[in-house]
C-alpha cells in the first residue's frame, strides 16, 4: 500500500480517476445517450453529445403509462416496506435470542438457519415457484393444490419467500455481541422486561445496523429481477420496477414514442429511449447510496471483519 | 433447625432467590422467550427453506413436467447430466466465467483496494464512484450491456466507428460474447456482487484498515522499503481475506445468470450458457423439473463441497 507513495500523488489520482471513469462509463454513456434523438444517435461516433431533444423522457412519462408506472413503483415500495420491517424485526428478535438468550438447542438452530447461506438460490427458487402455483385453496386452486396457477402472478409470490433473511441474523447476533451485557443486567435489575429491553436499550444501539439492513433490503428488492420474472412474468400490472424496465428497454413492453417522427416499424428497440428507462430505474438506488454511503460501507465492512 | 431455615428463606425478600432456584428461573425463562420467538422463525423457515431443498433434491429423481405426477427415474438424471455433452459445456463455460472473472477482478479488485486506501484528497467520492456499479441493478445493466453490443449503434462500435475501424456484429461471434459476459462480471460481479472489482474492492479495503500501522512503523525503523513492507506486512495480512474472496468469488461466480440471461442468451449454439440459466429454461421453459432441480442439486453440493475446502483452509491458517 505504501508502494504508491513513491509513484507520487498525481500518479493515484490519475489512476482513480481513470478507474472511476470505467466504473461509471455505461451510466455516464446511457445518461447522456437519453438526451438524444434516435437520429441523433444514429450519427453519433465515440460518445454521445446530449442535446435538448426530451421525448425519451416524455414518452417514458407520457399519460398513457403513467397507471402502469404507479402500478409498478408501487408494488416495488410495497415490497421494500413488507421486507425492510418484516425482515428486521425478524433479524433483531433472532439475533438477541441467539446473542443473549441461553437454552439448550441454541447452537443447531442457528446453524440450521445459518444452513440455507451454503445453498444456491435456484436450489429454492424452483420448488418455491411449483409451491407458489400448487398454494392450497389460492388463485382457482383446489385444497390439493390442483387446478388453478395458485398464487403466480399474484402479490404474495411477491410477498411471502424471503423474509427470513440467515445472514441478517448472523449480523445482528454479531451486533448485539458488540454490546456489553451490563446495560440489559442494569435494566432487568430495574424491572424492564424483554421487549422493554430491546425497545428502550438496544434499538437506540443498534440504529446505525438496522440502516445498515433497511438500506441493503431496499436496494436488493428495488434492483430484483429473477423471482419476480419467475412468478409475475404474464401480469403487467403487478411488474416490479428492474422487470417492468428490462421489458421496456428489450421491446417486448413496446412504447410508443411520443416523437412523431420515431416510427415503432422502422426502430424496433429505440436505444436512447431505452437508455433514458434504465437511467430513471438505476436512480434511486443511486442517490439511496450516495445519501447513505457510511451505511452501506459499514455494513459491508462488517461482512469483511466477521468471517 | 428446619423451621429456622425456612423462616429465614420467608425473610429475605423474593427477589433474591438462593442462587441456584434463581439460575433456574431464569434459565427457564429466557427458554420460553427463546421459543416463543424461534417457534413461528423456524417453521417459516422449514416451510420456505427446508421444503424447497428437499423437494428439489426428491424431484431431481424423478422425470417431471410439473403438471402430470412425477415419475420416479432414480439416477437418470444424473446420469444424463454427465452423458449429454450440453450440460458438460454448460458446466464448463460456468467455470470458465468464473475463473476468468477472478483471474482479472481479484488482482483488480485488490490494487482497487491499494488506491482507494491512500491518503489523498477527494477519497470518498473516489471510494464512492468506484463502488456505483454493486448498487445498480444486474438485470438492467445487462440490458444496457445488450445495448450497447447491439451491431448497428452500440457504445463500443461507435468507439471503433471513432477510431476509424469496421464495426463488429458481436452477438454471433462467441469469443466477443465471452468477453462481454466476464468484462460484465468484472465490472459489476454476477451472481453476487462479491465477484467484481466493487465487491472484492471493499472487502479488501476493509481487510487493509485492519492491518495495525504499528506493523509498517516498525518495518520502517528497520529499513524495510515499501515493496518489503508489501511483500512480508500487507500481503501476509491479507491472506486470510483473500481465501474469504476467492470463495465469495467462486460461490457468486457459479450462480451467474442476469448477463447470461439478457446479454447473450447462451448464444450463439449454448456457447455462453451457464447451469443456472439452463436450470431458469428447464424448470420455466421446457417443464423439464427433473433436469433442473438435479442440476440444481450438482451444484448446490459442489459449492458447499468448495466451502467446506475453504474453511479448513482458513483453520489452518490460524
Amino acid at each position: 500500500m505504501l508502494i504508491l507513495r513513491k509513484l507520487g500523488k498525481p500518479l493515484t489520482h490519475l489512476l482513480l480517476i481513470v478507474g472511476a471513469t470505467v466504473m461509471i462509463y455505461p451510466l455516464v454513456f446511457s445518461l447522456a445517450a437519453s438526451f438524444n434523438s434516435p437520429r441523433e444517435y444514429a450519427d453519433t461516433t465515440g460518445f454521445p453529445i446530449p442535446s435538448s431533444y426530451l421525448e425519451n423522457y416524455r414518452t417514458l412519462f407520457q399519460p398513457m403509462l403513467l397507471p402502469r408506472i404507479t402500478g409498478w413503483v408501487g408494488v416495488t415500495l410495497i415490497r421494500i416496506v413488507w421486507f425492510v420491517i418484516l425482515g428486521t424485526a425478524v433479524a433483531v428478535l433472532c439475533g438477541y435470542v441467539f446473542a443473549r438468550l441461553h437454552f439448550r438447542g441454541r447452537e443447531v438452530a442457528f446453524l440450521v438457519l445459518l444452513g440455507s447461506l451454503l445453498v444456491p438460490e435456484i436450489v429454492f427458487q424452483v420448488p418455491l415457484f411449483v409451491m407458489m402455483a400448487r398454494w392450497p385453496l389460492a388463485g382457482g386452486n383446489d385444497i390439493l393444490g390442483q387446478g388453478g396457477s395458485g398464487f403466480v402472478n399474484r402479490l404474495p409470490s411477491l410477498l411471502l419467500p424471503g423474509i427470513v433473511n440467515a445472514y441478517f441474523v448472523f449480523l445482528m447476533r454479531q451486533a448485539f455481541y458488540s454490546i456489553p451485557a451490563e446495560y440489559e443486567e442494569a435494566a432487568r435489575m430495574d424491572g424492564a422486561n424483554t421487549l422493554q429491553v430491546l425497545w428502550h436499550i438496544y434499538r437506540p444501539m443498534l440504529g446505525p445496523v438496522i440502516a445498515v439492513l433497511a438500506i441493503t433490503t431496499s436496494v436488493t428488492y428495488w434492483n430484483q429481477y429473477v423471482w419476480p420474472r419467475m412468478v409475475m412474468e404474464a401480469n403487467q400490472r403487478m411488474w416490479p420496477v428492474a422487470l417492468a424496465s428490462q421489458k421496456m428497454m428489450d421491446g417486448s413492453f413496446p412504447v410508443p414514442s411520443t416523437d412523431p417522427l420515431v416510427q415503432p416499424t422502422r426502430d424496433i428497440v429505440n436505444i436512447p429511449f431505452a437508455l433514458a428507462t434504465g437511467t430513471v430505474a438505476t436512480l434511486p438506488p443511486l442517490f439511496l447510496f450516495f445519501f447513505f454511503q457510511r451505511y452501506f460501507i459499514q455494513g459491508l465492512i462488517g461482512i469483511g471483519i466477521r468471517e | 433447625m428446619n423451621s429456622l431455615s425456612s423462616q429465614a428463606a420467608r425473610l429475605v425478600p423474593k427477589i433474591k432467590l438462593p442462587g441456584r432456584e434463581r439460575r433456574y428461573a431464569l434459565r427457564r425463562r429466557q427458554a420460553i422467550e427463546a421459543w416463543l420467538i424461534l417457534t413461528p422463525v423456524l417453521l417459516y423457515y422449514g416451510l420456505f427453506a427446508v421444503v424447497p431443498v428437499i423437494a428439489n433434491v426428491g424431484a431431481s429423481f424423478t422425470r417431471w413436467n410439473g403438471i402430470t405426477p412425477p415419475e420416479w427415474v432414480g439416477l437418470e438424471n444424473y446420469v444424463q447430466l454427465f452423458k449429454k455433452p450440453l450440460y458438460r459445456q454448460l458446466f464448463l463455460n460456468t467455470a470458465f466465467f468464473t475463473a476468468a472473472t477472478m483471474v482479472i477482478g481479484i488482482p483488480l479488485g485488490l490494487f482497487a483496494a491499494i488506491l482507494l486506501n491512500q491518503k489523498v484528497r477527494g477519497m470518498g467520492i473516489y471510494r464512492t464512484l468506484w463502488y456505483v456499479p454493486a448498487v445498480t441493478s444486474a438485470a438492467i445493466m445487462s440490458q444496457v450491456t445488450r445495448l450497447f453490443i447491439s451491431p448497428y449503434n452500440g457504445a463500443i462500435n461507435m468507439i471503433l466507428r471513432a477510431l476509424g475501424q469496421p464495426e463488429v456484429i458481436w452477438t454471433i461471434n462467441p469469443e466477443a460474447m465471452r468477453a462481454v459476459i466476464i468484462a460484465f462480471s468484472v465490472w459489476r460481479g454476477s451472481g453476487s456482487i462479491w465477484l467484481g472489482i466493487p465487491g472484492v474492492m471493499i472487502l479488501y479495503l476493509a481487510a487493509l484498515q485492519g492491518i495495525p500501522q504499528e506493523l509498517y512503523e516498525a518495518a520502517m525503523v528497520d529499513g524495510a522499503n515499501a515493496v518489503a513492507r508489501f511483500r512480508y506486512i500487507t500481503l501476509p495480512m491479507l491472506r486470510h481475506m483473500t481465501i474469504f474472496v476467492v470463495v465469495t468469488a467462486i460461490i457468486g461466480g457459479f450462480q451467474m445468470l442476469e448477463p447470461v440471461m439478457l446479454i447473450t442468451e447462451g448464444g450463439p449454439f449454448n456457447q455462453t450458457n451457464v447451469i443456472v440459466n439452463q436450470i431458469y429454461n428447464d424448470a420455466l421453459r421446457n417443464f423439464n423439473f427433473g433436469m433442473a432441480t438435479s442440476s440444481a442439486t450438482l451444484l448446490a453440493v459442489l459449492l458447499m463441497g468448495a466451502s467446506v475446502v475453504a474453511l479448513r483452509m482458513m483453520r489452518q491458517g490460524e
